[in-house]
């Protein structure tokens, strides 16, 4: 992973956006560092968007203050705009405009020259290997192409801060590959890129990652500090009547979480119990008969359902006293 | 002007040009209602379907139904032998007016005495039925005047003409045709049509692709996007507008006689008007359709309100304090005071006021609508 520089370019201190009656953000402070791919994890309705269209100058805080690119998100939103690059899911594409035709268009918006737009269209098509797709009309592209088009026009005024609101959903997993790819191409050419994902996988190749939950942010770090941080262990175990063993292994406080898929199990547990001695002990209490049973890696995915869960029973407990 | 703005009306010409069959809606449209509405609509009414029911028949009856025809609003389609048959003849249609002369019609004329005939009137199209009874009764009234000033002749032994005559003189459209009054009025309902329609749908179409967003995020002003996006649509209304004029002319030979410039350059206020007003639909409407029923909507008011079709004059109070807030109703009066009547600057300058005052409160209006922040 390339050596992220200590400067920063995007901090913010308390921000909070309020719609209404609903707070979309709380207290969020943040720190992203020059050419790191930051990741933005949480479920729907985190206020992960409404964070990005804070840091993007579209939206205005309610309250607390944040700096983008060395600009003032609230006072300075139209420097901001000039320095950034921004994707959503949509694509958003003129579809009934060639390939070429729309980056053209952006490099305009963006205030490339003239003479040099041109060239600077060319250069980006050739860098996402759509240099044979250039008189193509968007409309008629599949969707992992839409997706090459959407992030070079994005990044056609060539921003040092990219964000990408969920830049994979619904793409097939080899256009996915290489959009990754892509991206840490930009990387180590030193763009910022921030991206929101329900992806687990992809949160692994971030550099750093947080968790947004009902607005707050629970959690930041690469995701090997916030694996650790979370203390879990995991196993995988293949053994008879899973349905039933599974059930046996969720009534315990310490298991944290328990997937469970035809005949094999995966066992997450918190708090410094071992995952593998738990689920032997408990199921042989219980005349299960173990086939298989091995340590597995804790993902990222497991740190997040477990912090999810960690912060409902959390929400429970609150709301009961 | 700035780069930006060019880098918007070029997207826009270009996707214009991608869309066949707006465009050709574009053109096409204006020539077509041109055709229609020229020839289609005609408020002159002629050769309405009479019918008599002749009780005296005498020559003297006859003389009167035969006048009646002669002056080419009346068509006799046949006789008929009583009411019964008078208001079968109204009800099928085949007749919408029958004369009834009474029995000693011709006998009474001759002794001197007052004799009443009676038209009746199928009242249920009371555009007919208003030039109809005016006819025979200018009519009648000129026999009864010939007869009196016959008699009274008759008795003085001396020759007298008629004691007041009234020689009307139309000017500006002297054969009253229907097309002369309707084609320039036309220009004002195409450009209303098309330029509110076009706005509304473009922006929509950005804010339902998601492209505004996109476009939000970026450095553009709302200023820029605004101005390019309805730059384009400026030129198409101005070609529009000549299109009908130059159509007008060489199919129903409708007369240019004021300050062509005076008008092109006025029309800009109107035709920016429009696209203020289609920007603030825009603003309201979150897909095209809507943005499209809309326009639609606004539409009908401005052609049953302006005075495009039915005389503002004959409007009621409210009408026509409802009218003075549509453009189109001052525009069709620039426009027909500068065509037909060869009216310069100084003619309409009351209108170009309005027109104005109109363009500006719908810019303020569609700016506050239209602010570049989501939130």
């Amino acid at each position: 992973m390339s050596a992220a520089t200590g400067e920063l370019i995007i901090e913010t201190e308390h921000l909070s956006r309020r719609f209404g009656e609903l707070m979309a953000v709380r207290d969020l402070s943040l720190s992203v560092r020059r050419g790191e791919i930051f990741g933005v994890l949480g479920p729907n309705g985190a206020g992960k968007s409404t964070t990005i269209r804070m840091l993007c100058g579209i939206l205005d805080p309610t309250s607390g203050r944040g700096t983008v690119v060395g600009f003032d998100i609230a006072r300075q939103a139209e420097s901001i705009k000039q320095r950034i690059g921004y994707m959503t899911q949509r694509f958003s594409l003129y579809e009934d405009l060639t390939v070429a035709e729309n980056l053209n268009f952006y490099a305009g918006i963006y205030g490339v020259p003239w003479t040099k737009r041109r060239a600077r269209v060319d250069f980006v098509l050739e860098r996402s290997g759509l240099t044979g797709r250039r008189k193509q009309l968007a409309g008629t592209l599949s969707g992992g192409w839409k997706q090459r088009v959407a992030l070079a026009s994005a990044t056609i005024h060539e921003p040092p801060l990219l964000f990408l609101d969920e830049p994979t959903a619904g793409v097939d997993p080899v256009s996915r590959r290489e959009f990754w790819e892509q991206i840490h191409r930009l990387a180590a050419d030193g763009t910022t890129v921030l991206l929101t994902t329900h992806y687990m996988d992809e949160a692994e190749r971030c550099h750093r990652l947080s968790f947004i939950f009902h607005g707050e942010l629970l959690d930041v770090g690469t995701p090997d500090e916030i694996i650790a941080r979370r203390r879990l262990s995991a196993a995988e175990l293949e053994v008879d009547r899973a349905t039933e063993a599974a059930a046996v292994l969720r009534a315990r406080p310490e298991v944290d979480e328990v997937a469970h898929y035809g005949r094999s199990l995966r066992v997450a547990t918190r708090a410094g119990s071992d995952a593998l001695e738990l689920a032997n002990r408990l199921l042989s209490e219980g005349n299960f008969v173990i086939s298989q049973g091995r340590r597995a890696r804790v993902t990222v995915e497991d740190a997040f359902v477990s912090m999810v869960r960690a912060e409902h029973r959390e929400r429970e407990r609150g709301g009961a006293s | 002007m700035n780069a930006r703005i060019w880098v918007i009306a070029a997207k826009e010409l270009l996707q214009l040009r991608r869309d066949r069959l707006t465009l050709a809606m574009m053109i096409v449209l204006p020539i077509v209602q041109l055709l229609l509405f020229g020839y289609a609509i005609n408020t002159d009414v002629r050769h309405i379907a009479t019918v008599v029911f002749d009780q005296d028949r005498s020559a003297a009856s006859r003389d009167l139904a035969r006048s009646l025809e002669a002056t080419g609003f009346y068509e006799i389609v046949g006789n008929v032998a009583g009411y019964d048959e008078i208001g079968r003849a109204l009800r099928s249609n085949r007749a919408h007016v029958a004369l009834v002369v009474p029995p000693g019609y011709a006998s009474k004329l001759a002794r001197g005495q007052s004799v009443q005939a009676q038209l009746v009137v199928d009242g249920s199209d009371p555009q007919t039925v208003a030039s109809a009874t005016n006819t025979a009764a200018s009519l009648v009234l000129a026999r009864s005047s010939a007869l009196l000033v016959q008699r009274l002749s008759q008795f003085t032994g001396a020759r007298t003409g008629e004691p007041i005559e009234l020689e009307p003189d139309t000017w500006y459209n002297p054969e009253l045709r229907t097309a002369v009054y309707i084609v320039p009025g036309l220009v004002g309902v195409i450009l209303t049509m098309t330029m509110v329609m076009l706005t509304s749908m473009a922006i929509a179409r950005e804010r339902e692709r998601g492209t505004l967003e996109q476009l939000i995020v970026s450095p553009v002003r709302g200023v820029e996007l605004v101005v390019g996006k309805i730059l384009p649509y400026v030129v198409i209304g101005y070609v529009q507008m000549t299109l009908i004029f130059l159509a007008g002319r060489l199919v129903f030979d409708v007369p240019i006689r004021g300050a062509l410039a005076v008008l092109y350059a006025i029309a800009f206020l109107f035709i920016a008007a429009n696209l203020a007003l289609g920007l603030f639909f825009s603003t309201l409407a979150k897909t095209q359709q809507q943005a499209m029923q809309m326009s639609f909507f606004f539409l009908l008011p401005n052609i049953l309100l302006s005075g495009f079709m039915f005389p503002w004059e004959a409007m009621p109070r409210p009408a026509q304090l409802l009218s003075q807030g549509l453009p189109l109703t001052h525009f069709l009066r620039i426009v027909r005071i500068i065509t037909l009547k060869g009216g310069d600057f100084a003619d309409v300058q009351v209108e170009v006021l309005w027109l104005s005052a109109l363009l500006g409160a719908l810019i303020l209006l569609a700016s506050l609508r239209f602010t570049k922040k989501l939130g």
